[in-house]
């Protein structure tokens, strides 16, 4: 213990070298309220080091290689699912959080099919893949009574085609997309079936001509800008993208829909690490995290829904009523989430999708 | 053959070519929209954000720290490496392939290696114990020292040994001959070698991702999660700030060496 106390404090500023208890956070980047770290600081009396990454893959580099020195870590769940896996997680020990019982129990639901037994995870924020456009271009091509709220937007060819020349823009994720295919297929989004894939990868073919990139961030900015009129992205995102525009006064108007036939729920998990040096800190922060008002605060900061039942009254109206942020309870019935894919259907989807991008 | 007006035109598009990107970084700093590619008028507030944002002053001073450390460990680890491929006896080559290895290796292959190595050192003697400033040092410090050795070996094969030969002549020892005349006749290429590898250091993000640990993200590090959402205007004040640091660190080096050359002459 001495070595790591000197260590400790040859390498840290004298403010965090103090013995009291630590707790060490690896959170997406913009992915938290101003207030919440400093709330359990001064609450607790315990220090924070929050630090934040921006990919799942760095994050599972740390994690496989071993002590992070991370107690609370948030991947994406297919990401948290495969690590469990591999060993990297601590379960988590339910008798010692009060408040978990504030989780939706059809929401814990959805995710138990990459989590047994919710072992391993706690939502953080819950997301959505959908599309997003800008109203004002979108209407004058499709015409004033073409139904936005249906993913017909993208993957029927006539309005892709009409779309074109003002941009489209799909989420260089085979699997998200894939998924979202499928399902305006009517077919089954997890679908590992060579049959679907082919199914799915002639939709997809189909409108190719018309979109403009793959990538999973570059259109935040474009939509914002005006650059391009419509993105399948991330909720989130995509709200960024429309605060961004609002408050830059540039007239343009961004629209988030969770489409009528359905679209993907996707969740960043809090996980321990199983060698956490502060579990316990890790525990304490979890259950401050699950108290309604906690939960609310985060909503609102970066619009994203949770699994927080409790929370839902708590969040401001304008995210809570946002059918884009909160899917309606019968838009909900129809929502999915991915499930970890067979190592050989990786490998013919993501050859589908190379040839789909280069359009060979 | 040679026209003056031809050779103005290549000397402007060239200083175009490097400084225009940052002249446009610089005024977009003052811009007051969110979006950094629309201009909607003058506005100091992201200064004034930046100023306020202790996760960004953090990673700096992180940064900062980071940098001053791994330059001086990688400027004394290359002027050793330094003497003695230049002076040194047998297995010269392959020490000076072994040191330079680390210019053509790609930084992924680096950053991963030591990681492994720091996991495995520290489950093996407990040190260095956990990810944190001291890796990120010794990461830095690893690949400084390749570029500081060949920059200091560069100057010290022009050396002229008669010069160290006629001081033991006159009765100093190695180490005095070795501080009071090969160490002042290297010291431009020292404070090069030493610039270089700080500069390198601050420039670096994929080596630092892998071995940072918690409370120890770097600037880059900080900057380059932010780009998901866009790059905010802070980030272009940040900048701002920091070439205008970087510039007044090389005019004083400048004005100081310029001070130093008269009375030599």
């Amino acid at each position: 213990m001495s070595r790591t106390t000197l260590t400790a404090l040859l390498l840290t500023l004298p403010l965090t070298a103090q013995a009291q208890e630590t707790l060490n956070f690896y959170n997406w980047s913009d992915y938290i309220a101003e207030d919440t770290i400093p709330g359990f600081q001064d609450e607790t009396g315990t220090s924070v080091n929050y630090d934040v990454f921006d990919s799942n893959e760095v994050v599972e580099a740390k994690l496989l290689a071993g002590s992070t020195g991370y107690d609370l870590v948030v991947p994406s769940l297919e990401f948290m699912a495969r690590q469990a896996q591999a060993g990297v997680f601590q379960e988590i020990d339910k008798s010692k959080l009060d408040n978990y019982g504030n989780l939706d129990p059809e929401i814990m639901r959805i995710i138990e099919a990459n989590d047994p037994g919710n072992a391993f995870g706690i939502p953080w924020m819950m997301y959505s893949v959908g599309p997003g456009y800008d109203v004002a271009a979108v209407t004058e091509r499709l015409g004033e009574d073409a139904n936005l709220d249906s993913w017909s937007l993208v993957f029927d060819p006539a309005n892709a085609e009409k779309l074109a020349d003002c941009g489209i823009a799909l989420l260089d994720s085979p699997s998200e997309i894939t998924a979202a295919a499928l399902n305006y297929l009517g077919l089954d989004p997890t679908s590992e079936d060579a049959g679907d894939l082919d199914q799915a990868m002639a939709l997809l073919s189909e409108i190719r001509p018309h979109i403009r990139y793959f990538h999973s961030s570059q259109y935040i900015n474009d939509l914002a800008n005006g650059d391009i009129c419509l993105a399948v992205g991330y909720s989130g995102d995509i709200l960024q993208a429309k605060d961004r525009a609002a408050e830059s006064g540039n007239g343009i108007e961004i629209r988030y829909v969770i489409p009528e036939e359905g679209a993907l729920l996707g969740f960043d998990m809090l996980a321990i690490p199983a060698d956490a040096p502060h579990p316990d800190a890790a525990y304490a922060f979890i259950d401050y995290f699950l108290r309604p008002e906690v939960t609310a605060a985060v909503s609102d900061a970066v619009f994203y829904a949770n699994a927080n039942k409790a929370a839902t009254p708590l969040v401001s109206e304008e995210v809570r009523n946002d059918p884009g942020i909160y899917p309606p309870e019968a838009t909900l019935t129809k929502m999915y989430s991915a499930k970890p894919h067979s190592a050989r259907y990786d490998r013919s989807l993501t050859r589908a999708w190379t040839t789909l991008k280069t359009g060979r | 053959m040679r026209s003056p007006v031809a050779l103005r035109i290549v000397v402007v598009a060239g200083f175009l070519f490097l400084y225009a990107p940052i002249l446009s970084l610089v005024i977009y700093s003052f811009n007051e929209s969110r979006l950094v590619t629309v201009w909607s008028g003058f506005s100091l507030k992201w200064y004034g954000e930046l100023l306020s944002d202790p996760q960004i002053i953090g990673a700096a001073w992180i940064s900062l720290k980071v940098a001053f450390l791994s330059a001086s460990i990688a400027t004394v680890l290359g002027t050793l490496a330094a003497l003695v491929l230049v002076r040194g006896g047998r297995g010269r080559a392959v020490l000076g392939g072994l040191v330079t290895a680390p210019l053509v290796m790609p930084e992924v292959i680096i950053g991963l290696s030591l990681l492994l190595l720091f996991v495995a050192m520290e489950g093996l003697i407990g040190w260095p114990g956990g990810r944190g400033l001291l890796t990120i040092v010794i990461a830095h410090a690893t690949f400084g020292a390749a570029f500081a050795t060949v920059v200091i070996e560069a100057r010290m094969v022009t050396l002229d040994r008669a010069v160290e030969d006629a001081a033991q002549d006159l009765g100093a020892g190695p180490l005095r001959v070795f501080f009071d005349v090969t160490l002042p006749a290297l010291a431009p290429a020292l404070v090069s070698a030493w610039l270089l590898a700080f500069t390198l250091s601050l420039d670096d993000v994929v080596i630092a991702s892998f071995v940072a640990g918690p409370g120890s993200s770097t600037l880059p590090m900080v900057i380059f999660s932010k780009v998901r959402l866009g790059v905010s205007p802070e980030v272009n004040a940040l900048a701002t700030l920091v070439i205008v640091l970087v510039s007044c660190l090389v005019l004083i080096a400048a004005w100081v060496s310029a001070r130093q050359r008269v009375p030599e002459a």
